[in-house]
């Protein structure tokens, strides 16, 4: 009997004892907005944005600062329709005066669709559209909707400036 | 080479040999012991002694199974379980409770050569099992953070109890485990069991993360079991 007890003892010990077995490997669960960035005058080229910042409306820190890109992801909030980013570049000297402002606006529906154990739930985003506003250093973009946004493999808005 | 192709085969032919055999008149020659030791035969009836106890340790879980089987044949018993089983599993974005009942159906055979008339066991099984349950997504949070920018916007956590309910589950276990007699027709088992999941009824844009009597259903459809059990035998004959 004292070697069931000690036996039932090491066996719950041993269930107990388990640690998570499944990890999630997706990154990122939900699909991200890529953006590249493309000459205005020779549109078959990708171009560098020079001391790039963004923000989304309404949040006090920003995505990035200072950087130097021509991609970028950025996440959309799925508890809103829309987002907009203040897209921030400097060309010239990095003093203040010389900062361009754009603003890019994303408006969408969201759906939540089931993953797995570990990941959990994502956000599908679906019908999205895009504007920006005039007389920024966007001159262009295409396309100007997208039916959804569920994949990470392209780019999925090329912006020209 | 060919020549000789026979004779290479004859190399591989071996014979077996005594070169002492045991006269005849050596060994005093014995009876064959005729006594036969007769065990129970009949329906031994229990209950599974790990589940009230993990009932006791953890919050989020609350089972009990009765287990019982029949001796067919010497080494042969068909065996069966029947339980209720509710389990609250608490994932990085998830919490969901299933609640149910099971069946498992099967046959175990006992691979262990008793003395005298001892009758304790070691044993493999197979089981055919059979769950209905409803499952409860409690609440979830979206995961919408991700490596380079963390949670850049918040997720808020959705309470709204989604219930799905008569689900259902079949799979196919394999076990093997041990029975002693403790006492005069009293058993004390231990089992393991590996489960694969041969169907399953998955909640609308949700899965089935635990179903009664499979347990946590793993990535690959399997699954893992214990029991651990007190059983009574009542004899009907002895053979």
């Amino acid at each position: 009997m004292k070697k069931n007890i000690l036996f039932l003892v090491l066996l719950t010990c041993i269930f107990t004892a388990c640690e998570k077995d499944d990890f999630c490997i997706e990154n990122p669960v939900t699909s991200k907005l890529i953006i590249d960035f493309y000459d205005d005058t020779n549109r078959e080229t990708l171009k560098n944005v020079q001391r790039f910042s963004i923000i989304s409306e309404g949040k006090t820190d920003s995505l990035f600062v200072n950087k130097t890109f021509n991609s970028i992801s950025i996440p959309l909030n799925s508890l809103t329709l829309e987002t907009i980013y203040t897209l921030k570049k400097n060309e010239d000297t990095g003093a203040t005066v010389d900062n361009k402002i754009a603003t890019f606006t994303i408006q969408y529906d969201t759906k939540e669709e089931f993953v797995s154990r570990s990941c959990g739930f994502k956000v599908i985003f679906n019908n999205l559209e895009f504007s920006s506003n005039t007389n920024s250093w966007i001159t262009d973009f295409t396309p100007t909707t997208i039916i959804n946004l569920d994949d990470q493999s392209a780019a999925h808005v090329q912006i020209f400036h | 080479m060919y020549k000789y192709f026979i004779s290479i085969c004859l190399l591989f032919v071996f014979a077996e040999n005594y070169s002492q055999e045991q006269k005849k008149d050596s060994i005093i020659s014995q009876e064959k012991d005729t006594v036969i030791y007769k065990t129970n035969y009949g329906l031994r009836l229990g209950m599974d002694l790990s589940r009230p106890l993990f009932s006791s340790l953890y919050s989020n879980y609350n089972g009990l199974e009765i287990v019982a089987d029949y001796r067919i044949k010497k080494n042969v018993y068909i065996a069966a379980e029947i339980g209720f089983e509710e389990k609250t599993s608490i994932e990085d974005y998830s919490n969901s409770t299933s609640k149910g009942n099971y069946i498992r159906l099967g046959l175990n055979y006992n691979a262990y050569d008793n003395w005298l008339d001892m009758n304790n066991e070691i044993f493999v099984g197979y089981r055919y099992g059979f769950s209905l349950f409803n499952q409860t997504l409690n609440n979830y949070t979206t995961n919408v953070s991700d490596k380079e920018n963390g949670s850049y916007f918040p997720a808020v956590l959705n309470t709204i109890g989604q219930a799905s309910t008569s689900l259902n589950a079949h799979w196919s276990e394999l076990m093997i485990g041990i029975k002693a007699e403790t006492l005069q027709n009293l058993f004390i088992g231990f089992s393991f069991s590996y489960k694969i999941l041969m169907n399953v009824k998955d909640p609308e844009n949700f899965k089935t993360l635990f179903s009664p009597g499979f347990n946590r259903i793993f990535e690959s459809n399997t699954g893992f079991g214990i029991n651990y059990t007190i059983s009574y035998l009542i004899p009907f004959s002895k053979k």
